[in-house]
């Protein structure tokens, strides 16, 4: 059967399970979609979806995929209302469908008792922050998303979370999943499959705070990571920490981010401060400030790194909490011979406070130059200072200027590693920019790899130059895993190292 | 007799509860300083399969008896592949009231008695001892051969000096050393000559308890003849054999004690003085036989009460023997008494020292083994930057100075009665 | 039963004296921990022996142990590996198998101060990893089962609960890269181990889904997913003074407490306080340690005989529900800090401190920051297993706990586990207290058939009772037929895990005795 004529099968089959108006093959509604990553640098050849499918619930899910087995087209999970999926959501096979969960986003519980919310794919940041705050919760969140980005897929993408003393391990902060394999099987991850129904364990006490197991495996763990190409989850439980009442921000700035980076250490040890992340200056601005010139007032106005340490406390010892942290950093700051400062030029502590808990109805990268791209991988903070360098030669080999670049340095997992992230900004109107911009991009993410830098988020392009550079093994492996769950692979097939692609 | 060495069926109950946890291999777990210095046994060290622990032993004791295993060439490896340091019932008996090393004990009587051990080096030295008084067979009227002619000894002192075969034969400056500290500190003392046979301890450890029951006999007869009253050992094997093991046969009321613990009375009660610097850095190696294994047995007569359903226990409590009553300070203090000598301790030390490796008949059967466990420990006395390792037993001393020589060692060994000497006036 | 020709294959790997099939030296890897119960629950005799290895070896590094792994392949022998091996999950299922004993790989490879992992090999004990790492002034994640085992079993191949999870963790999360020798002899080194350039082992995520998946879940895989030869494990700051001083000599040794530690044992007069408490100290993030262990385990934790067990049990009738907390500081400011806060924490949560009634000696201090106090469990009777164990929230754990108090008295009145009054539990907390696991360390008699055999049917009570009461999946769900009995109730997961099995070692290389076997077809 050619392609085409499948495709007509596969839309009454679908019309069918989910009723006409949630089929969508209207092109222009369908160049909407393929314009979420057709940009997006990360994507060298983009394909159009076939169809857009709106879905509400797990069945609809399961009968999709099982048709998908049967009839053999892809299936790519699309959840946030805005861009902001790194490519993650763009097909790499011709037979796609994109199954739009944005409708399924429903916060199912919020509870304040055992600190955690349990989320549909559609609930985006803007929805569930004041939900979670309201009743006295604060999310682990990463550093000011787009308000319009799926929690969900910020949690299954491992996205680094600004608070990494409560970042216990990377999955955090995903627990539970309710998932459907590629095989169209229902499962759920962590003490949520059982025993007992959701209802059931509630009653027992339970809130499906454990993401380990059941028994012997971590399904969690493969799902979470593999952009939609090991099963589609139709919810999550999150974890979450107890909302502060009283905040105080501390700053360390300098020139020298070796000396910012040997304070940040010691504070990660003494498991002190919350929200904690260092950024440069064009990264500040772009936080605090919505349009070109205003960051560039800012960002020339403030030094090179700025490290934010949010210090927070809650309830009757709260004041006392803060006090304590205070004389101790400010001890610590002494002993280190460098200096804390409890407000910055040109910034109020509100403002700072403001991006903790917050989201963006105006992306702050795109804020500066209505383009940006980002490098991310994982490092450790000492090693920092070296690919920061190395990324600035490749900057000024490129003549690119460095004035566009934003740097962003998240410890993670409690201080054992760290996401480091240049954001290449550029005029999208600038299409000389552009194009430099995108080979700034794609060489220098080459170049950093062979450095040593470890991209395990790889997305787009980056998926075949990450996997020829790690273990063959590992490769063999994830294909194992991804026989076991999408043996028939309908599930995003081609990203990741899931190359067999439908016909 | 309660004391006497139990048949290998009465710990039936002891290898059963055996929980296989591993304390028996580690120093007390409260006393691990650093990952090289954190394990006890030499023998699993040496031989890694766990049947060469303490609990191993145990277990491997428990499947002879239920007849699940069968004697080979192997299983008599596994039981006298052990100095029988102790350490392991020291570990166990921290938190636990097993009795690994009683059980090793027993097992090595197990199968004397069922003739296929002990091995044919023990058999050899047995057969010696019995013949010349001695294991190396050294001729028996040469016991003496060490004396000078200068050290002055009393016939009738109620204090006699009990040389032990292996400083009159191999180690024969321990001997020079202790007698002329006692000269000058002017303590009266006998020598038994030849009349001075072997304590047991060598035979013992083989597991020949009923050959050698005579010996022990033999010898505290020949002390009451004698008029001893006290008898001093420079050796810890002979003296943990007569002050431990002689009661459990036969009841006496002669004192034991090791020259370590008459020099720090002599230094308490004046009659020793060191005057002359010995500017050495030293570090103290514990004889097992002097400290852990060296409390005597001490009868129990209560019985086992199970006030709540399946918890047990002794009443009154029984005595157990784990180590902490050695002899671990006289030796210590003696050094620090000394001027200029600085000492270092290592990390395994008193209750916990790790063993030097000639023990349990050991050197005689497994030399290897012997050296190699004696080159841990000196690199253990190495790390702590002293120059010197000191002990106070012939047999450690022995088997760590060729250790310091194969490994071609820079570092000096000294018996402590050295030292004392090297501070007394001439 | 191993061929002469199997044996010398393996001879030559490693060398004559690091492999045996001498009958003692295997009945010494038959015997176990609880031995006696597995044996129960396979209907066979209540034996302390379960089945004998064909041989044991020990190799001594990576490629030694791939290496035999390939030989397993070639005989199809299988293999399972155990390094301080305590537990009947260290026992292989069939004569057929080769016990890898791993004791000679011993090494600390590596800490990284800065970045606060430890990269160890599998015969490290928890006390040398924290001797080493308190020198740098941090700390590991030790085991419950005890300072004298392996932390790397711990994080990736059993359990993972200790006695300072509310401020360390639980060993399974506690993992970045991993070395790993599949069944087929291959390497996996998970996470940015696996870089070709630049490898490390900073991070066990990646590229993409998690491998960390398939190594283990809740539990481990005992073994069944291949033998892990190198682990990177998260460190902790020692919590305290990083001084270490203990004199007098066994048992009676005194310990220099470093500044600023302290112990709390407050008492609750119902559940419903103690949960409170608990949740409520975990969210001021106050303790190092902050666990409940009912009256009988708090006497026995302090307690240096059965006889003083017995005569402390007896006096201590008005500790209801003692909540234990161990605070601890490395500043005075910190420590005046916590101090109010646990003065206003009990206050604010109806508790009592019940310390100064406690003989504490200053020797359980240095036990409980050496994770030693569990052990004292073993004091009551010799003998002791836990049942449940299922990890959730801290009101889960408080109900199982009360749930289990008559069940466990119908088996206390049949004397065939010791009485505790039905109460032996430990709740431990996580991570803060996000989550808690329950427990109920149980006392028998080993020696004991009859006593065996209740304990066995004791734990089979408690998996129906999780089943029954949706108390999560309890600990010792692993082998075939725990996976099929309770999979079913679970989203069938063990049909998923016997994928996995099937997909990375379809003839069952890897000994599947206490994970799940592959049924493909030879």
């Amino acid at each position: 059967m050619r392609v085409e004529q499948a495709m007509d099968k596969i839309h009454d089959k679908l019309v069918e399970i989910i009723g006409e108006t949630n089929v969508i093959s209207d092109k222009n509604l369908l160049d909407t979609y393929f314009k979420r990553y057709s940009e997006d640098f990360l994507i060298k050849n983009p394909i159009k979806p076939k169809l857009v499918v709106y879905v509400k619930n797990n069945e609809e899910i399961m009968k999709i995929l099982k048709i998908a087995n049967e009839f053999n087209f892809s299936v790519v999970p699309i959840s946030s209302q805005v861009i902001d999926a790194n490519g993650a959501e763009a097909p790499y096979s011709e037979n796609t469908i994109l199954l739009d969960l944005t409708r399924m986003d429903q916060i199912l519980v919020v509870d304040l008792k055992n600190r955690m919310c349990m989320i549909e794919p559609g609930v985006t940041f803007k929805q569930l922050i004041p939900v979670a705050n309201e009743v006295g919760l604060r999310l682990l969140m990463p550093l000011m998303p787009s308000s319009g980005k799926s929690v969900l897929t910020s949690a299954l993408e491992r996205e680094p979370i600004i608070l990494p003393r409560y970042h216990w391990d990377a999955s955090d902060p995903l627990l539970c999943t309710e998932v459907v394999f590629g095989t169209g099987d229902l499962f759920r991850t962590g003490t949520a499959a059982g025993p007992g129904t959701i209802e059931e364990q509630r009653a027992s006490g339970q809130a499906q705070k454990n993401p380990l197991g059941p028994t012997q495996f971590d399904p969690f763990r493969i799902i979470q990571g593999a952009q939609g190409s090991i099963g589609i989850v139709t919810w999550i439980s999150l974890k979450c920490e107890l909302l502060p009442d009283t905040r105080k921000i501390l700053y360390i700035q300098s020139e020298n981010l070796e000396k910012v980076i040997e304070f940040l250490y010691v504070l990660l040890k003494r498991r002190f401060g919350d929200e904690l992340f260092i950024v440069n200056n064009l990264t500040l601005a772009s936080l605090l400030r919505t349009s070109h010139d205003e960051i560039n007032k800012l960002q020339s106005n403030i030094p090179s790194w700025t490290l934010i340490i949010g210090v927070g406390g809650r309830g009757p010892f709260a004041k006392d909490k803060i006090e304590f942290l205070e004389a101790e950093l400010g001890d610590i700051a002494r002993d280190q011979g460098i200096q804390l400062l409890s407000e910055i030029k040109n910034v109020s502590n509100d403002e700072i406070i403001r991006i903790f808990q917050n989201c963006a109805d105006n992306p702050w990268r795109l804020r500066y130059l209505g383009g940006s791209q980002e490098i991310f991988f994982i490092t450790t903070l000492d090693k920092t200072p070296q690919f920061i360098s190395s990324f600035k030669k490749m900057v000024e080999a490129k003549k690119f200027s460095l004035e566009n670049i934003g740097i962003y340095i998240q410890p993670l997992v409690q201080g054992c590693n760290c996401h480091c992230e240049f954001d290449i900004y550029y005029k999208p109107s600038d299409n000389k920019m552009k194009e430099n911009a995108r080979t700034l991009f794609e060489e220098a993410s080459v170049a950093l790899m062979e450095q040593g830098a470890f991209f395990s988020r790889p997305y787009g392009i980056w998926a075949d130059e990450v996997y020829k550079r790690i273990s063959p093994i590992v490769v063999t492996a994830l294909q194992k895993v991804k026989g076991i769950f999408d043996p028939k692979n309908v599930l995003h097939p081609g990203t990741l190292c899931f190359k067999e692609e439908r016909a | 007799m309660t004391l006497e060495l139990k048949k290998l069926a009465e710990y039936k109950d002891i290898m059963e509860r055996c929980l296989r946890c591993s304390m028996c291999k580690w120093i007390p777990q409260v006393q691990i300083k650093s990952w090289k210095y954190a394990q006890v046994c030499p023998s699993i060290d040496e031989y890694n399969f766990h049947a060469y622990s303490g609990g191993g032993r145990m277990i491997i004791a428990l499947s002879l008896l239920t007849e699940r295993i069968g004697y080979s060439d192997e299983l008599l490896n596994i039981i006298y592949r052990c100095t029988s340091c102790g350490a392991c019932s020291v570990s166990c008996k921290y938190l636990n009231d097993l009795e690994p090393l009683e059980v090793i004990e027993a097992l090595r009587k197990k199968v004397i008695e069922d003739g296929v051990g002990p091995l044919p080096a023990h058999k050899k030295y047995m057969q010696l001892t019995e013949e010349v008084h001695n294991p190396y067979g050294d001729t028996h009227s040469k016991r003496l051969a060490w004396l000078p002619a200068d050290v002055k000894v009393s016939k009738n002192a109620e204090l006699a000096y009990f040389v032990g075969c292996t400083t009159s034969y191999r180690r024969k400056e321990i001997a020079v050393a202790t007698t002329r500290i006692l000269n000058k500190a002017g303590v009266e003392f006998q020598l038994l000559g030849e009349e001075e046979f072997c304590c047991g301890s060598p035979i013992l450890r083989a597991g020949a308890e009923e050959r050698v029951k005579s010996l022990i006999k033999r010898n505290i007869d020949k002390f009451k003849d004698r008029g001893i009253k006290k008898v001093i050992t420079s050796c810890a094997g002979c003296y943990s054999t007569m002050k431990a093991d002689y009661p459990r046969y036969y009841k006496h009321d002669i004192e034991i004690l090791h020259t370590s613990e008459l020099l720090e009375q002599l230094l308490k009660e004046g009659k020793l003085k060191l005057t002359k610097k010995v500017p050495l850095t030293v570090t103290y190696h514990d004889p097992c036989h002097l400290g852990r294994c060296s409390e005597p047995y001490k009868e129990w007569h209560g019985q086992i009460m199970e006030p709540i359903s399946l918890v047990r226990f002794p009443v009154p409590p029984k005595p157990i023997r784990q180590g902490t009553y050695g002899c671990y300070y006289p030796p210590r203090n003696v050094l620090k008494a000394i001027p200029g000598l600085t000492l270092i301790e290592m990390e395994r030390i008193k209750e916990y020292a790790y063993c030097c490796g000639a023990g349990g008949g050991v050197k005689a059967a497994f030399p290897d083994f012997a050296l190699n466990t004696a080159s841990r420990r000196v690199e253990e006395a190495q790390d702590t930057g002293a120059k010197v390792l000191a002990s106070c037993c012939p047999f450690c001393s022995t088997n760590l100075k060729d250790a310091i020589e194969a490994n071609k060692i820079n570092m000096k060994f000294y018996d402590l009665t050295e030292l004392v000497l090297m501070a007394m006036e001439d | 039963m191993i061929k002469d020709n199997e044996f010398e294959a393996l001879e030559k790997i490693v060398g004559s004296q690091n492999v045996t099939r001498d009958e003692a030296i295997l009945d010494t890897y038959a015997f176990q921990w609880c031995a006696e119960i597995i044996n129960v629950v396979n209907d066979r005799p209540p034996a302390r022996y379960y089945i004998r290895p064909a041989a044991v070896i020990l190799p001594a590094t990576t490629d030694e142990v791939q290496q035999i792994v390939k030989v397993c392949n070639q005989y199809k022998l299988s293999f399972k590996a155990f390094s301080t091996g305590l537990g009947p999950w260290n026992c292989v299922s069939s004569e057929r198998t080769i016990q890898v004993d791993l004791r000679r790989m011993n090494k600390i490879v590596k800490i990284d101060v800065k970045n606060q992992y430890a990269v160890v090999e599998p015969y490290i004990s928890g006390a040398q990893l924290q001797a080493e790492t308190m020198k740098f002034g941090l700390n590991c994640h030790m085991p419950g089962a005890g300072p004298q085992v392996s932390p790397l079993a711990s994080a990736t191949s059993m359990g993972g609960p200790g006695f300072t999870s509310a401020s360390t963790g639980f060993a399974g999360r506690n993992v970045l890269g991993v070395e790993l020798v599949l069944p087929t002899g291959e390497l996996l080194q998970i996470g940015s181990l696996g870089l070709k350039s630049g490898s490390d082992w900073y991070s066990g995520d990646g590229p993409g889904p998690s491998l960390r998946g398939i190594m283990r879940g809740f539990m481990g895989a005992k073994s069944g997913i291949g033998i892990f030869t190198k682990v990177a494990t998260k460190l902790y700051p020692f919590p305290c003074e990083a001084k270490w001083e203990v004199t007098g000599e066994s048992p009676n040794y005194e310990f220099h407490i470093p500044n600023y530690l302290k112990f709390y044992i407050i008492n609750y007069k119902d559940w419903d306080s103690l949960t409170n408490a608990l949740r409520r100290f975990e969210e001021e993030e106050i303790g190092f340690m902050c666990y409940y262990g009912s009256t009988a385990a708090v006497c026995a934790s302090f307690a240096k005989s059965r006889q003083e067990l017995a005569s402390q049990y007896a006096i201590h009738t008005r500790l209801k529900l003692p909540l234990t907390i161990m605070m601890a500081a490395v500043s005075e400011r910190e420590y005046q800090h916590k101090q109010k806060l646990v003065e206003g924490l009990i206050e604010e949560t109806g508790g009592k401190d019940y310390t100064p009634k406690l003989k504490i000696r200053d020797i359980s201090f240095a036990e409980a920051l050496r994770c030693l106090l569990g052990f004292h469990g073993f004091l009551i009777t010799g003998a002791f297993q836990s049942t449940h164990g299922g990890m959730e929230t801290i009101d889960m754990a408080a109900r199982m706990a009360q749930l289990n108090i008559p069940l466990k008295r119908k088996f206390i009145d049949k004397k065939v586990i010791a009485d505790d009054r039905g109460e032996g539990v430990w709740i431990a907390t996580y991570e803060r207290g996000h989550m808690a696991h329950c427990e109920m360390p149980t006392m028998y008699d080993s020696t004991s058939s009859e006593s065996i055999i209740g304990m066995t049917e004791y734990s089979h009570a408690c998996d129906v009772m999780d089943l029954e009461e949706h108390l999560a999946i309890p600990f010792f769900i692993e082998g075939d037929k725990h996976h099929e009995w309770y999979g079913p109730h679970c989203m069938n997961y063990h049909i998923w895990l016997r994928k996995i099995k099937e997909a990375f070692d379809p003839h069952n290389i890897a000994d599947p005795g206490f994970y799940i076997s592959s049924k493909v077809q030879s």
